[in-house]
């Protein structure tokens, strides 16, 4: 089992690095100029356009890992940049608690999917997919379609407590993703998650607060999704209602490059960051290639199906 | 010799399992003849070879002369060779008769459904089964034995002159295993050659011509029903001189002995009404019933997987709350369920994982210690003698009795003080069986209150000081000691029935 989740997280690096390596090779300029991509400034873009989505795939991974799914990462990041916003340019609130307001709105809407899912035994797809719309049409109206400017009261030196602001996000990813893959491997609510995607019913009948754990997770990815949320506004310094519209398909991709099963039972928080990276990498590099503009969601598109592919064959041949 | 069906140096191996080992034996036409064998001795791959769901390594089957292509299921279905599962595989919410024909329905013009001619031709199957069903019911509506015998019609349906059966009794009662023996034995009157495999030695005798013994993936013998005996076959699928299944002696509890489990009035409506009674700290308490009588609802209930309307259950004398299975199993009470791949284990986690499970949820473990762990899991493997060449593998490679230990592992080792056991040794061979009694028995004598629920009376028999016996959701009666004869047992279980029927 050990080995096997190793085996798992070893492929996606693998495949993340014969992607660099791949456009390393592809896009390697003509005399001594800089190169395109192979640059430490570019990578510390990836970094930082990735962590976006790689901290909410953080959670999008635990609930896929419960058996569940969770469409409403996308509206929630949305919402909690105007919440955030609303807080910091219309209440005229600190920054930090602002951020805290916005981070607010992840714990409700994990509270309210999990209290459909959980007590009222709603389907987490049509659940979250409510949820979803919910979330989105509260920014708008809250914004009334306009949008917050945060960029004129955030600091200008391009550092925020102290830190590049660049820097933020890929470190708060990382050390969530680190926090996060202690608690799943090494604590027992981490199993529970495993086992309660795994078999319910027999996680139940083992005396696992079912209930609980699938509400943790939900609350989990709420939380997660608004920490890319605030991150979000901070970088971009806007709260916007249409920020990161249809951000849900890529975090759950991210997730299941990762690693994680739609089925339950399986998956890693590592995985699904080093998932965000991959699609991280090809959205950076694409644009570049000269005449693959028009390709690049097609190639995301045949990449995801391509690396999933790949792992069945892969857990077919290890039963076999 | 052509008439007859020849297995031949046949091989499997699974990775490093070697599942059959040039296995070869012959299956005269016309015969029932029954294939036994401790769990994992190789029965079932042999007969996922025959239906053409596996592939052997080696070797060949041959089938009245023709080799079988044992490539795929459906060239087995043409040979003839009808198959019914361990499993019942169906459709729960289609029709007996859409599930009989799935796949090889009956059309008319433009591929319309003829659902006159299928319920026609499924009146007629069930009629030669003896099953006073309609074709169009639900299948979920049926109890397992008439489930089990849609199986049968279904592989009739298509001039099948070749059943094969695994283990086709485990989810039945005893009346419902004599209505499929004396199916079983007139289709042998009619021509019909049986290969069934079988864990229940009484049946293999009722039922037999010849039986064939297999151990470890190796052919051992073939007998004659009439030249051998039930001693002689367990004898060569155990590999050793099994020890006598004799009555353990019954023994009134110790005086003073702490009342562990202690339940009063417990209702739940419609399943079962008004139950009290008590289990004591070393006793083994049996709880016999029909199915239908309601005693694996009052399991579920007493666990808090379902709220009762009224009564109390108590542990050690202190009140549980009903209603949730995590607050009695932190009192101190275990259930190993009825179905244990459903109900049991969590197949995406290691035998460690699950064996620790129970424990780190009762104990409020919150960081997981890998090496205390890993002792837990290594001390269950050693006293359960779980068959596994380590526990960081997952639980479906291990065999159904070894899947059992490990139910049962995870309960004990979270130390509960009530052991609850639902049909605790269905499905599972005699050696495996032999020592689950010995380790519930042996837990009992440690101080716990067990709680045993099986429809096998013998099983009851053999372990419980006290029986139970429940029917229509009420407690009929209590016997122990010389009171308690399988005669007795029945009357109670099985009187109304008798008187309204």
């Amino acid at each position: 089992m050990k080995r096997f989740w190793h085996a798992r997280e070893f492929s996606t690096v693998a495949i993340l690095l014969a992607e660099v390596l791949f456009f390393t090779w592809y896009l390697w300029p003509d005399g001594d100029r800089t190169h395109p991509f192979l640059n430490a400034a570019n990578f510390l873009l990836i970094f930082k356009y990735s962590s976006i989505y790689g901290i909410a795939a953080i959670g999008a991974a635990i609930v896929i890992i419960t058996g569940g799914i969770d469409l409403s990462p996308g509206a929630v990041i949305g919402l909690t940049s105007v919440v955030t916003g609303y807080f910091f340019v219309e209440a005229g609130w600190p920054l930090v608690p602002s951020m805290m307001a916005g981070l607010l709105v992840g714990v409700v809407a994990g509270l309210v999917s999990s209290w459909l899912i959980v007590t009222m035994k709603l389907p987490p797809f049509i659940a979250t997919l409510g949820v979803m719309g919910i979330w989105r049409g509260a920014g708008f109206i809250i914004t009334e379609a306009r949008f917050y400017d945060l960029s004129r009261q955030l600091p200008t030196d391009g550092r925020l407590f102290g830190v590049p602001v660049d820097w933020i996000a890929p470190a708060i990813m990382i050390a969530l993703a680190g926090a996060f893959h202690v608690l799943m491997r090494r604590y027992q609510w981490g199993r529970a998650v495993f086992a309660v995607g795994g078999n319910e019913t027999a996680a139940l009948f083992s005396g696992v607060a079912v209930g609980w754990v699938k509400t943790s997770a939900y609350v989990i990815a709420g939380l997660l999704a608004a920490v890319s949320g605030v991150v979000l506004a901070v970088v971009q310094g806007q709260g916007k209602a249409d920020l990161a519209t249809g951000y849900e398909l890529d975090i759950i991709a991210s997730a299941v490059v990762g690693g994680a099963s739609l089925s339950g039972g399986r998956g890693s928080v590592v995985g699904a960051v080093l998932g965000a990276l991959i699609f991280g990498v090809l959205r950076n590099a694409l644009p570049q290639i000269p005449g693959a503009t028009f390709y690049d969601r097609l190639i995301v598109g045949v990449v995801v199906i391509g690396i999933v592919v790949m792992d069945q064959l892969l857990v077919r041949r290890q039963r076999t | 010799m052509p008439d007859r069906l020849a297995f031949r140096h046949v091989s499997k191996r699974f990775g490093a399992v070697t599942a059959l080992d040039d296995v070869s034996f012959d299956v005269e036409a016309g015969t029932v003849h029954a294939v036994v064998g401790e769990n994992g001795a190789g029965k079932s791959t042999l007969l996922k070879i025959l239906a053409g769901i596996v592939r052997p390594d080696v070797g060949e089957i041959v089938w009245r002369d023709r080799p079988l292509g044992l490539a795929r299921p459906r060239e087995a279905l043409e040979a003839g060779i009808g198959m019914v599962y361990q499993e019942t595989l169906s459709f729960p919410a289609l029709s007996v008769s859409a599930n009989i024909f799935a796949g090889r329905e009956i059309v008319g013009r433009f591929g319309r459904l003829d659902e006159r001619a299928m319920h026609a031709r499924t009146r007629d199957l069930l009629a030669r089964l003896h099953v006073p069903v309609d074709p169009a019911t639900p299948m979920d509506r049926l109890p397992a034995a008439y489930a089990q015998l849609v199986q049968v019609a279904r592989a009739l349906a298509f001039d099948c002159d070749l059943l094969v059966l695994d283990e086709p009794t485990t989810a039945l009662t005893d009346a419902e295993v004599d209505h499929l023996m004396r199916v079983l034995e007139d289709l042998r009157t009619r021509g019909v050659t049986i290969v069934f495999v079988s864990h229940r030695i009484p049946e293999v005798f009722r039922l037999a011509d010849r039986i064939t013994v297999l151990r470890d993936g190796r052919f051992v013998d073939t007998f004659d029903r009439g030249t051998t005996s039930p001693d002689e076959v367990v004898r060569a699928m155990v590999g050793r001189v099994a020890a006598a299944t004799s009555r353990e002696t019954a023994r009134a509890p110790a005086p003073g002995a702490v009342e562990m489990l202690t339940v009063r009035g417990l209702t739940r409506r419609p399943a079962f009404a008004g139950v009290s009674f008590e289990v004591r700290a070393g006793e083994v308490v049996g709880l016999f019933g029909l199915v239908g009588s309601g005693r694996s609802e009052l399991l579920e209930t007493i666990f808090g997987l379902a709220r009762p309307d009224e009564g109390t259950v108590a542990v050690a004398g202190s009140d549980t709350s009903p209603g949730s299975a995590r607050v009695a199993a932190r009192a101190g009470l275990a259930l190993v369920p009825e179905e244990r791949q459903r109900q049991g284990l969590c197949f995406n986690l290691s035998l460690c994982d699950n064996l620790n499970m129970p424990r780190a949820e009762t104990t409020g473990v919150v960081r997981i210690d890998r090496a205390a762990e890993a002792q837990v899991a290594e001390a269950q493997v050693a006293s359960l003698a779980i068959r596994t060449p380590d526990t960081d593998r997952t639980p479906d490679a291990l065999s159904g009795g070894n899947q059992q230990k490990v139910v049962v592992g995870k309960w004990l080792a979270a130390s509960p003080r009530v052991l609850l056991l639902d049909e605790p040794t269905k499905g599972v061979d005699v050696g495996a069986k032999f020592e689950l009694h010995r380790l519930i028995r042996r837990q009992a004598d440690a101080g716990m209150a067990c709680l045993i629920v099986s429809s096998e009376l013998p099983e009851i028999l053999a372990l419980a000081d006290r029986v139970l016996v429940m029917r229509q959701g009420r407690l009929r009666g209590e016997l122990a000691g010389a009171a308690a004869t399988e005669e007795a047992i029945m009357y109670l279980a099985a009187h109304d029935a008798e008187v309204t029927a």
